[in-house]
């Protein structure tokens, strides 16, 4: 049982370290792979070209 | 499945957009941010007649396509953009009933841009009271367009506007103003130029004006390629275009809106004469503050102490419920109190934003930006910085997040900076305790010296906040135009749904932005408190018990033996036990108050050792010119995630099993400095702890909440760095002097 908790103490702390990380360290164009920007233009009628 | 439309409200500030939002959307919305900037993007559901259900979007308030501010051109990007998957299908047009002639320029505009368009007259309400009346259908024929009259204090209209927005396939989208008319020549280029492209959406783009924030204007970037004519030309331009609107508008209002001015009464005026008045003026925003603060902190404090009450019971319960062992500690001193440490703000936060929405909603608030404008502007800052000063007593958050109102970003950047100087409710845990340790009895002028130096502390902050704002005004070279222009919309009794939505937001967007930020540094700092690699950290329930069964226990827990003790047993006199009774209770509690001792001496002794005890020991050579020691130093540092963990910390590091200021306050008065055999803290080491307290940038979700505003770790770098050090620098020559 002990040993359960520990592993989840490691966990909660993973989470932790890594959401601060994504928060303020990592880029964010690291998550936004494959995502498209809803300001892309994708067309040639939207007045922008 | 049915379908959904895109629909974007959009209209001049103090239009009552929000409240046809609320209106239209009830609960079913949400608020983000657009994407990439800061601006707030509000956005709902809306169900339609005939299945149609409605994607609503609340476009920042604009008075126009020319825009002037970050927020204004969130707008227009969104109208020029139709590949954005918020284009618009249909755009509401809010206008004020009173207000209807500077309303329709805009309205002409999204016509011009062939969006379809329903132009919806808000507050029909007053239009009796002020003697105004309108020929609906002559307008509409006139402007080509559906009009819904509505009056969202009363609830009227919806229902039709619903209709209307559902039926807007019928919507024409025939232009009202012909703009190529104001110079024929040149439109005639761009026409050849671009011939599959609209006129009116290529003339927008190429005149957009935002000039002070380093937005996606891609778009714009794109056409001004094709642009011809230089700044002012176009500027001209603009003008040019502005005045054919107006003909256009006065033409048709002439027939179709008239105002009968004996009907109409001048209470606004005289309201506004008292309100602004150069004396009165000061002096009531001075009494409504008061009032304001007072009302804050009074009834904050019962809320208040719920929350911290049921933290405690639920600490306690997880502590007797889940198996012993790390993680149940963690849940309960990790995970609760860091929860704990965001919620306990909650009532404070939510009743700031109850008193700013309410002077908003009644117009005051406009009132107060234009009465500060003159003393502020000296300092480099703006009317609108008012609110984020005063916001900033209660927390730094969401009073950088008010800055968003002030359109000149140097202005607005030096507002962000200045904020954390003002003393925010997380300093005030700190302020007391030390206060009470160093400061001594007396009065001075009926005030006492600790409610004199609290007070002082909450001026010394305005102070900085003001001084810095005129340094930076004079070192920051950023070029922006700075101009003033406020509108005064008219009072109204606030609408408690308005308030009630605005709060809810605010309060949800701290505790949901900021709060994760601090739980999850609560959690490192439980886990740097907890662990550690010495032998001492590893053997210290050994070493503990083998001390106290030598040495016996230190000072400290046989003064809290005793004193515990002694108030049990007078407890038990009173309640009218037979001795015997009394002995054996004693006996029992002893040996529990032992037990509790026991523990707390080992949780200092492996805090010590742990992780964060090492790293306290590091930083001491920097704490001790300051007068402090290792354990103030881990209470300073850890407080650099957030002021209020400075009470905790040292409730944790000096073994009290609760963290009750009175009996954190005895032990620390009990700490002897090891060097100078002096009190630990005395009037000099307080008082540069203070000082340190007053200048010092610890708050990681303010640094977070800077980052985000300025889209830059420049300027939250600045302000840690900058603050700290001037906190350092003033905090030593405090210590120097008075030690």
């Amino acid at each position: 049982m002990e040993i359960v908790q520990h592993i989840l103490v490691y966990i909660t702390l993973l989470i932790s370290v890594g959401y601060l990380a994504y928060k303020f360290v990592l880029p964010k164009r690291l998550f936004s792979v494959g995502k498209k920007s809803s300001k892309a233009c994708g067309q040639d009628d939207c007045g922008c070209h | 499945m049915s379908k959904q439309i895109n629909v974007a409200l959009i209209g001049n500030p103090n239009t009552g957009k929000t409240s046809v939002f609320n209106q239209l959307t009830g609960l079913n919305q949400k608020v983000g941010n657009y994407p990439g900037i800061t601006v707030e993007k509000k956005e709902g559901i809306c169900k339609l007649p005939r299945g149609v259900r409605a994607h609503i979007i609340d476009l920042p308030g604009t008075y126009s396509l020319n825009t002037t501010s970050l927020d204004e051109s969130v707008a227009v990007e969104l109208l020029l953009n139709k590949n954005d998957k918020d284009h618009p299908d249909v755009a509401l047009v809010i206008s004020d009933v009173e207000n209807l002639k500077r309303n329709l320029l805009l309205f002409t505009q999204i016509k011009d841009l062939k969006i379809p368009a329903i132009l919806v007259i808000n507050m029909a309400d007053r239009m009796a009271r002020k003697g105004i009346s309108i020929d609906i259908p002559l307008l509409e024929e006139k402007l080509n367009a559906r009009i819904a009259l509505v009056s969202t204090r009363k609830g009227l209209g919806i229902e039709q506007l619903k209709e209307l927005i559902a039926d807007y396939k019928s919507l024409s989208k025939t232009p009202n103003v012909d703009t190529t008319v104001i110079d024929p020549e040149y439109f005639d280029k761009l026409k050849k130029t671009f011939p599959k492209e609209d006129i009116y959406k290529l003339w927008l783009v190429i005149t957009q004006d935002v000039n002070f924030m380093p937005i996606e204007k891609k778009l714009i970037k794109d056409a001004s390629s094709f642009s011809t004519k230089t700044k002012s030309e176009l500027k001209r331009l603009q003008q040019k275009e502005t005045i054919l609107r107006y003909q256009f508008i006065n033409g048709i209002l002439k027939e179709t809106y008239k105002v009968d001015r004996n009907a109409a009464k001048g209470f606004r005026a005289t309201l506004d004469k008292i309100l602004t008045h150069k004396v009165f003026g000061y002096l009531i925003f001075f009494i409504i503050l008061l009032t304001i603060f007072q009302a804050i902190y009074g009834w904050s404090e019962y809320p208040m102490d719920m929350i911290d009450g049921f933290f405690a019971s639920a600490t306690e319960w997880v502590k007797d419920t889940l198996p012993p062992g790390v993680f149940t500690n963690l849940i309960a001193e990790g995970v609760l109190a860091g929860i704990g440490g965001i919620v306990i703000f909650i009532p404070q936060i939510a009743f700031l934003f109850l008193f700013i929405s309410l002077l908003e909603e009644t117009g005051y608030m406009s009132r107060v930006v234009f009465l500060m404008d003159r003393i502020m502007r000296p300092f480099g800052l703006s009317g609108k910085s008012v609110v984020p000063l005063i916001s900033g007593t209660a927390c730094a958050i969401p009073a950088v997040m008010a800055t968003r109102t002030i359109e000149n970003w140097k202005e607005r950047l030096i507002t962000i900076l200045v904020t954390p100087f003002t003393t925010c409710s997380a300093r005030l845990p700190v302020y007391l305790i030390i206060i009470a340790l160093v400061i001594p009895e007396g009065n001075f002028l009926g005030l006492s010296f600790k409610a004199l130096t609290l007070m002082l502390l909450y001026i010394l902050g305005f102070v900085a906040a003001i001084v810095s704002a005129m340094a930076l005004n004079k070192i920051l070279k950023i070029k922006s135009r700075s101009f003033f222009v406020i509108e005064l919309p008219n009072y109204k009794l606030p609408l408690l749904k308005n308030v009630g939505y605005t709060v809810l937001e605010k309060t949800k967007s701290f505790v949901f932005g900021a709060g994760k930020i601090i739980l999850a540094i609560s959690i490192i700092l439980w886990f740097l408190g907890s662990n550690g690699f010495s032998d001492d950290f590893n053997n210290a329930e050994s070493i503990i018990e083998k001390r106290v069964s030598q040495e016996g226990y230190s000072t400290y827990s046989e003064t809290y033996i005793k004193n515990n003790l002694e108030q049990y047993r007078a407890s038990l006199v009173d309640s009218g036990m037979y001795p015997n009774v009394i002995q054996d209770s004693i006996q029992t509690m002893e040996s529990t108050l032992e037990g509790r001792a026991l523990n707390q001496e080992i949780a200092s002794y492996k805090l010590e050792h742990s992780y964060m005890g090492y790293m306290g020991k590091a930083i001491e050579p920097v704490v001790e010119p300051l007068g402090y020691d290792w354990k103030i130093g881990i209470a300073v540092l850890t407080s650099f995630a957030a002021r209020e963990v400075f009470v905790g910390t040292l409730a944790t590091i000096y073994s009290v099993g609760n963290d009750e200021e009175e009996t954190i306050k005895n032990r620390m008065a009990a700490e002897v400095n090891p060097v100078t055999k002096e009190p630990l803290f005395n009037l000099a080491s307080g008082i540069s702890l203070l000082l340190f307290y007053a200048f010092a940038m610890q708050c990681m979700s303010t640094l977070a909440i800077v980052k985000r505003e300025t889209n830059s770790w420049k300027w939250p770098t600045f302000q840690l760095v900058f603050m700290s050090l001037f906190a350092y620098i003033i905090a030593l020559i405090a210590y120097q002097i008075l030690k």
